[in-house]
């Protein structure tokens, strides 16, 4: 991108001018380029929202992030750590000696200058999202060191750094920029713009300021991660046609090229362990691939797939399958298979669907291809943690399936008599708890009305006297579904008034949303609920619901009485655990 | 109007979007409030990307005007 391009950007009004974001860019040093950058690539990432930046103040990088804690209307920060921030002397501005008189003192002045800025950070983190940039630009020649070696205080400087980073990583608000990924966008010769510097305080290149806010925005702005993988099986998973060449001879192993495939094994491993699912899509003989499914050697289990269609029928009549016992829509799927043909005929019959080629052989594809798939399933920000509900989604996909079957054969109302149902609604939900902003701002079918919330947003909420949140759990003899609801409202004059309330699509066909509902009325007392509803493209599960209390399906905002409630509710046979009592603020 | 003054009009609307278009032949950085340094640093920049050439940052206190920025372009591209 280039400044003009950026500037373009920014001048073009976004659709809702009302929908602002505020980030705060806390760099020591005067963001010139680096906020125009910043803000253009968010204003990319996110088109409906209106990104302004606001600067800190130059040579206080700590205080910067000080003064962002306590500014209301900050919805992120944006920081650009530089190594003059750990010391001014390790820039070029300072006029501060260099050498040995620098380095007796360095270590300790930089441990002292990354305890505050930490500090202030780990203040930021309790409201706010936070994205950093370690330092990205070289080191002055401050110590002595022949061209190409390192100096032991850098090496120590660098330690200092990691090791604080390190620290702050583990909180859930905290995304660090990869520097690997930095230096592929912007190579290190190129970053420095000295003469910018000197005589304006503006250290980077424009390609580098680029580099550095794309990558910030990123960090900012993750995008929502798909939920299912689907895997051609023939030259993808494995090498070879193994209905040819039998169950035996495919390969995976590490005779090249064939470890390629192994590769894509481990990788498809990992990411059902981190409770993506994963599906085969195949054109075999069904027997065939039953077989070559029993080799000890898999590098991924056949129990962590599931379903695995495997027939002769169309590659999309598969998918569509896939699709419905996942019950999730075509745009949270990857679809990878080494044939073109297949790929476009799976893009036809399902729109949305990202589709990924195997490149068989090409060992720059593949890695290329690795990283794509880690890019578009990873999980950033505050929910990038593995949750208990990414362990379950498997099981309870497959208790799903099965539950679906018994209920189509059993008749519903006994059916749902006999499963041992029990709902645990908890009232002292942790803040801290990333599963439930997970479910608010992924979930689109139970769905009050849609609106994604940040971090920031969320904890304004959650914050106004009378708000109350819960979360709802659930198991039954098909087994434990974890976390898979959440309501969240304030008491108002003659009532409550719900604002969010998610159901996971995992959970549906139970009657928990009755049950919610039955418990809001008996918890609260109240003769009448209000609900903040909108309708979207994809709520129509939650419309439903509501309609059956209502002569019409909801458009807006509307009221459930007590009387209609009761008058109405199917029998409910839930057994029912309330995990701590009500939790009113205010 | 040449081909220069057309491209450094365009590099004014992108850096002063909100200047009228009948003002910028005419703008300098008494007349235009937003013309800060950060401004005419960025105006260099947009300038840079735009006739492909490479500018000084110090140059930034001379050229402050259209017309005197046109005529460093006038020089600098029929010297090419």
């Amino acid at each position: 991108m280039t400044i003009s391009e950026a500037l373009e950007i920014i001048r073009a009004k976004p659709p809702d001018p009302q929908q602002s974001y505020e980030v705060a860019l806390a760099c020591s040093f005067t963001p010139l380029h680096l906020q125009t950058f910043l803000t253009a690539y968010l204003r990319l990432r996110k088109p409906a929202l209106n990104f302004s930046i606001k600067p800190g103040t130059f040579g206080d990088l700590a205080g910067s992030i000080e003064a962002a804690v306590s500014n209301d209307s900050l919805q992120a920060i944006a920081i650009a750590l530089e190594w003059q921030d750990l010391d001014s002397r390790l820039g070029y501005r300072e006029a501060g000696n260099w050498g040995p008189s620098l380095e007796t003192v360095i270590l300790e002045s930089a441990d002292a200058a990354l305890r505050r800025i930490g500090a202030a950070i780990e203040r930021a983190l309790d409201t706010l999202p936070v994205a950093i940039s370690l330092p990205t630009l070289p080191f002055p020649p401050a110590f002595q060191a022949v061209a190409g070696q390192v100096n032991e205080s850098e090496l120590v400087l660098r330690q200092q750094v990691a090791a604080f980073a390190a620290r702050l990583a583990t909180k859930p608000n905290l995304s660090v920029l990869n520097s690997d990924w930095l230096a592929e966008e912007s190579p290190l010769g190129s970053r420095l713009d000295l003469k910018s510097d000197l005589l304006i305080g503006s250290p980077y290149t424009l390609r580098h300021a680029a580099a550095v806010g794309s990558g910030l925005a990123r960090l900012l702005t993750p995008a929502q991660p798909l939920k299912g993988i689907i895997t051609d099986l023939d030259d993808t998973f494995w090498n070879g046609l193994v209905g040819e060449v039998g169950p035996d001879a495919v390969r995976w192993d590490s005779a090249s090229p064939y470890q390629l495939h192994g590769l894509y094994q481990k990788t498809l491993c990992a990411l059902a362990d981190e409770g993506v699912l994963v599906a085969i899509a195949s054109k075999n003989d069904a027997a065939v691939v039953d077989e070559a499914f029993r080799r000890p050697d898999l590098l991924i289990p056949a129990s962590k797939i599931f379903p695995i269609e495997v027939h002769w029928a169309p590659k999309s009549e598969s998918i569509a399958r896939i699709l419905k016992a996942w019950n999730i829509s075509a745009d949270a799927v990857a679809f990878v298979d080494d044939t073109p043909l297949e790929l476009a005929e799976a893009a036809s019959a399902h729109p949305g669907i990202h589709c990924l080629r195997f490149p068989a052989r090409d060992y720059a594809g593949v890695l290329a291809l690795l990283k794509e798939i880690r890019d578009l399933f990873a999980k950033c920000g505050v929910n990038r943690r593995v949750t208990d509900e990414d362990r379950l989604r498997l099981h309870s996909l497959r208790s799903g399936a099965e539950f679906s079957k018994q209920a189509e054969a059993g008749g519903s109302r006994d059916f749902l008599r006999d499963i041992e149902a029990r709902l645990a609604f908890d009232f002292d939900v942790s803040l801290a708890n990333p599963r439930i902003l997970e479910l608010v701002n992924k979930t689109n079918q139970f769905n009050l009305n849609g609106i994604r919330v940040t971090a920031a947003e969320w904890q304004k909420k959650l914050s106004r006297r009378a708000a109350f949140l819960f979360a709802v759990k659930y198991e039954d003899r098909f087994g434990r579904l974890g976390t898979i609801a959440v309501i969240q409202g304030h008491q108002a004059h003659c009532g409550i008034e719900v604002e969010t309330w998610v159901m996971s699509c995992r959970a549906f066909s139970r009657r928990i949303e009755h049950q919610c509902l039955k418990l809001l009325f008996e918890r609260f007392q109240v003769p009448c609920i209000e609900f903040q509803f909108a309708a979207t493209r994809k709520n129509g599960p939650a419309r439903d619901f509501f309609a059956g209390f209502l002569d019409a399906p909801p458009k807006s905002t509307f009221s459930i009485a007590r009387d209609r409630f009761e008058s109405v509710c199917p029998p409910l046979y839930h057994q029912v655990e309330h995990l701590t009592g009500v939790n009113i603020n205010g | 109007m040449d081909e220069i003054q057309k491209r450094l009009i365009k590099c004014f609307q992108i850096v002063f979007p909100d200047l009228p278009d009948a003002e910028i032949p005419t703008a300098s950085q008494s007349s235009v409030p937003a013309w800060d340094s950060v401004a005419a640093i960025t105006l260099l920049n947009v300038i840079e990307d735009e006739f492909q050439i490479t500018m000084d940052l110090e140059m930034a206190a001379d050229l402050d005007s259209f017309r005197r920025i046109e005529e460093f372009l006038q020089d600098q591209l029929s010297a090419v």
